[in-house]
């Protein structure tokens, strides 16, 4: 191991870095409340009288759950400006991927968390004279949240991890400029283990709080 | 919306996108078996009385937990090799990447499923004579799989999705085949949409099925009465 480190690389192109770090932060801060508020949608779709509506729900959230992120995007960059003649920017397609995807996963926490309630609880409602929507409003979904909490981490974290998939669509997230980076300066090792600790000091507080809440609500349950 | 579907280019080279399916199963179950070993140590390490192996397994897991998948591709494909001076071709650096971060995965779900069987389960092992290894084969492992199971097949269909990222390091996976078939017949629609509909039928029918034999050991109470 005669391997001489040479962060020299990563320390003078740390803007570069900062820049590829504020990329990743976008997309994540747009594509989070976003894939939150389309979920929250389709649960109701799930949940609806409608037959057809819960089919079309049920479909969609098995194609974004059963295919790899990867593709998803990839078929947004690719593939639907032939369908729509839009061609889509390198940033819009990967938000488009990414919302549509972790909007199937945070539809199906809302929904387990929804049905995880007491049907008593609806009936009280109703009792008090709320329509559905209020009762929703101001019943269920205060309770459900915290229920769903730690799940919803977890998807943030996981919405974090696939921010760097927008890489392989030239989004000039921290992925794309550690791989630019690595390979102008032929310092893959040093740079790419950069990429991957800063990945990780963004993730572990998430993934650490996640860990918290699910052991604090575990023994509230017991 | 008046485009033409036209799947006939795609089918003409069908072959390819089979070969590529091909491709990716192979480091889906390569990666799958090696994940598990890797899961099994990681969990014994994790759960030792004794610190010096607690630490490290604990850093392994948390390390690969928090970081992206690509990051381990290319980490694996481009940095690794200064390291060792040895260059890993596309196939071992998947491999690599996949194995280390789903055996770090795996090591919680096999960590997750041995703790939550009852310390009583134990003591009972212990008070008619067992060892604990006695114990953990014979009393808590045939209890505790059936709980794992669930978590583990969740891990394994997220490993096999993210075999897709084999194809950022040239490695001739589905995608990267559906990615050379779009290059000479500029279908790119059809193309992905295909690689897409490939991927979603396999996970599809996959998921169908392990929740068959879920429900099935959950009314025969058990690998144990199964």
């Amino acid at each position: 191991m005669d391997f001489v480190w040479d962060f020299s690389a990563v320390v003078q192109n740390y803007t570069v870095l900062l820049k590829g770090v504020g990329m990743t932060a976008l997309l994540w801060s747009i594509a989070f409340p976003a894939a939150l508020c389309i979920g929250l949608i389709l649960s109701l779709g799930s949940r609806t009288r409608h037959r057809s509506l819960r089919l079309l729900t049920r479909a969609y959230v098995e194609i974004f759950r059963n295919t790899p992120v990867m593709i998803q995007l990839i078929w947004f960059f690719y593939a639907f400006p032939i369908i729509t003649g839009i061609q889509l920017s390198p940033v819009s397609a990967a938000l488009a991927g990414l919302i549509l995807n972790a909007s199937a996963y945070c539809s199906e926490i809302f929904r387990g968390g929804i049905a995880s309630l007491p049907q008593g609880q609806w009936e009280g409602a109703r009792a008090l004279g709320m329509s559905s929507t209020q009762a929703l409003r101001r019943i269920i979904v205060p309770q459900a949240f915290i229920r769903m909490l730690p799940a919803f981490t977890n998807r943030a974290i996981e919405l974090c991890k696939n921010t760097s998939i927008a890489s392989v669509i030239t989004v000039q997230e921290l992925m794309y400029q550690g791989r630019a980076l690595s390979s102008a300066f032929y310092r893959p090792l040093e740079i790419l283990s950069a990429v991957a600790l800063i990945y990780f000091l963004l993730i572990y507080p998430g993934s650490y709080l996640a860990a918290r809440l699910e052991k604090r609500f575990a023994s509230q349950r017991a | 919306m008046n485009y033409q579907w036209d799947f006939a280019a795609v089918w003409e080279y069908r072959q390819m996108l089979f070969d590529g399916a091909l491709g990716s199963l192979r480091i889906a179950v390569v990666a799958i078996l090696v994940g598990v070993l890797i899961g099994a140590v990681l969990a014994a390490m994790r759960m030792s009385s004794r610190a010096l192996l607690r630490w490290p397994a604990l850093a392994f897991i948390e390390w690969y937990r928090n970081t992206p998948p690509i990051v381990h591709f290319f980490w694996a494909f481009y940095a690794l090799p200064v390291l060792l001076k040895v260059s890993l071709d596309p196939y071992l650096a998947a491999i690599l990447a996949l194995s280390t971060q789903s055996g770090a995965f795996y090591a919680e779900v096999f960590r997750g499923g041995v703790q939550s069987i009852e310390r009583g389960q134990w003591e009972g092992a212990r008070a008619l004579g067992m060892r604990s290894a006695q114990a953990l084969r014979r009393v808590i492992l045939p209890q505790a799989l059936q709980r794992m199971l669930p978590p583990f097949m969740e891990r394994s269909f997220e490993l096999i999705k993210t075999t897709a990222l084999a194809s950022t390091l040239a490695y001739s996976d589905l995608l990267y085949q559906a990615m050379q078939v779009n290059s000479i017949t500029f279908r790119p629609l059809e193309v992905y949409t295909v690689v897409a509909a490939i991927f979603f039928i396999a996970l599809f029918v996959l998921s169908l099925g392990a929740h068959c034999i879920e429900r099935r050991l959950a009314r025969a109470g058990g690998l144990l009465a199964s």
